[in-house]
């Protein structure tokens, strides 16, 4: 077991758009998180760890991929369902998260559409 | 074939399909047209699929039931529907409104009401020289408006290509792969807060110290050397300014400097269309209310739900429960929700009522309205009888 996995830290996120990951049919969506390789490597997450990230109540779960693109002290998650459900319209594009490395599978979206339906 | 693209407000106009291949679409593009047969919405009530009419029948029922609805969306259909929405809603004395008001819309209002100077993108094309992107991304947002129409083309008034006759300025809160190409001739000014960079502007203007001044004085002179320069504002720039007023007020200013003018960059393909439309009725560009005659930010579809004002709401052609905050989008389980759209959306999978419509663009051809104000016609490769417009007008004659 690693010791990031007690680690939790505190992160900024952008709510960007992302058109490699785009899926224009609306017929899936990959849980992902762009982290800035230097928040990574200090916060003890590697390229494919699933990460759990929390903002405002709610939580999901993603799995970690690097850019030099996102901000230097957190990341980015695409545009979409994922970044929907941890934001408010206080920080609808940048707010933050608390996040850390996590066991299991990144979220399902089924599991956020379930919540609409119940 | 030649086709125009549906996919973002640049609506590319090269987009050629030769042999079942695509040429020229960008990869948001090439996914529009190539997939658009896949996860294609079904006639639903309640959950159980239904036949068009039966779904459109049902429609009627809720919306002539309802004390206060809505109509919200409409940013990817073409302007023929629209209009026809905007009839509807005043006919029911709604509310609508589209995903402008927490988008791009206050831009878009202060150039339709000329508060800022604005151009065309082949304005742009042939003339811009400082070219500046303030919280927007093209290179995911819009993949081609760079290479199309602002900082690679060689244009008539600078032909020598984008490292000599162009002058790049990327504002962003991070590194975004846009500003990675701020290199030669170009500036990348990295933001906290934008509202500092504006105060910045100002000063420098006036001669005073300010925390951007040495960057903010090389962009003004830059400014100085042509006769044409031009902003491109996206939702990062929305966002990262409480107050757009002061983006007005400095683009105002700039220009007793150096012609500057401003081109909303972002948002779905015809954002500007409802916009437009709407202002030609009403003189607003979103979230109004017919039965108060005006426009408020309470009106605006969020707060609608966020407040439980509404009691039924006619989705067209967008994806809330994707794309608004999870406190918003959660109220729509406290509302009757009538979603039409070509797709089997997050949102259409949880609505009252489903109507599967057509692409527009693809499978209903009408006009766009581009992110600069150019009207475009779009053709249709082949034309589906159950569209955005059939659908609407199938409505009014029920109520």
């Amino acid at each position: 077991m690693r010791f990031s996995k007690f680690l939790k830290v505190e992160a900024d996120i952008v709510v960007a758009r992302y058109s490699l990951l785009m899926v224009e049919t609306k017929s899936s969506v990959e849980p992902v998180i762009f982290l800035h390789p230097e928040f990574a490597k200090k916060s003890g997450v590697k390229e494919g760890d699933v990460v759990e990230v929390e903002a405002n109540g709610r939580t999901v779960k993603l799995k970690a991929k690097l850019s030099e693109n996102a901000p230097e002290n957190g990341g980015i998650i695409p545009n979409g369902i994922f970044a929907s459900y941890l934001t408010n319209f206080e920080g609808f594009k940048r707010f933050k998260a608390n996040i850390e490395v996590a066991e299991g599978e990144p979220t399902d979206v089924e599991e956020i559409i379930k919540s609409f339906k119940s | 074939m030649i086709m125009i693209c549906p996919g973002c407000s640049c609506l590319c106009d090269d987009i050629t399909i030769k042999d079942g291949k695509i040429f020229n679409a960008c990869r948001r593009g090439e996914e529009i047209f190539g997939r658009y047969k896949e996860n294609r919405a079904r006639a639903m009530v309640d959950g159980k699929e239904v036949d068009v009419d039966a779904a459109i029948g049902k429609a009627v029922e809720i919306l002539k039931e309802a004390k206060n609805p809505a109509i919200y969306g409409l940013d990817t259909t073409v302007v023929e529907a629209q209009k026809l929405a905007v009839e509807l809603a005043e006919k029911l004395n709604a509310y609508i409104d589209d995903n402008s008001s927490f988008c791009l819309g206050e831009l878009v209002e202060a150039v339709l009401k000329k508060e800022m100077p604005t151009a065309t993108l082949d304005d742009v094309r042939d003339n811009a020289y400082v070219i500046i992107y303030w919280g927007s991304n093209p290179f995911h947002s819009l993949p081609r408006h760079m290479s199309r129409y602002s900082y690679y083309p060689r244009g008539a008034k600078r032909p020598r290509g984008y490292d000599e006759d162009r002058y790049l300025v990327v504002v962003d809160v991070r590194k975004s792969e846009t500003a990675v190409l701020a290199k030669k001739n170009a500036k990348f000014i990295q933001v906290d807060d934008d509202a500092e960079l504006v105060d910045s502007f100002f000063k420098a203007m006036d001669g005073k110290a300010a925390k951007y001044a040495q960057d903010v004085g090389i962009i003004l002179n830059e400014m100085k050397k042509a006769d044409f320069n031009v902003i491109f504002g996206g939702l990062g720039l929305k966002y990262g300014l409480k107050d757009l007023k002061m983006f007005v007020e400095l683009v105002k200013k700039l220009n007793e400097v150096a012609p500057v003018y401003f081109i909303p960059a972002g948002f779905h393909a015809n954002m500007r269309g409802f916009n437009e439309t709407l202002f030609e009725k009403t003189g607003y560009v979103n979230k109004y209310s017919f039965r108060d005659g005006s426009s408020d930010d309470s009106f605006a579809f969020t707060e609608l739900l966020m407040n439980e004002k509404i009691d039924a709401a006619l989705i067209v052609g967008t994806d809330p429960i994707y794309s608004l905050p999870h406190d918003v989008s959660a109220k729509l389980g406290k509302i009757k929700t009538i979603v039409v759209d070509p797709r089997m959306s997050f949102t259409a999978r949880v609505a009252d009522v489903v109507i599967p419509s057509a692409i527009s663009g693809i499978e209903m051809s009408g006009t766009m309205v581009r992110s600069d104000g150019v009207r475009i016609k779009l053709e249709a490769i082949e034309e589906r009888e159950v569209n955005d417009i059939h659908i609407l007008k199938k409505i009014m004659e029920g109520l």
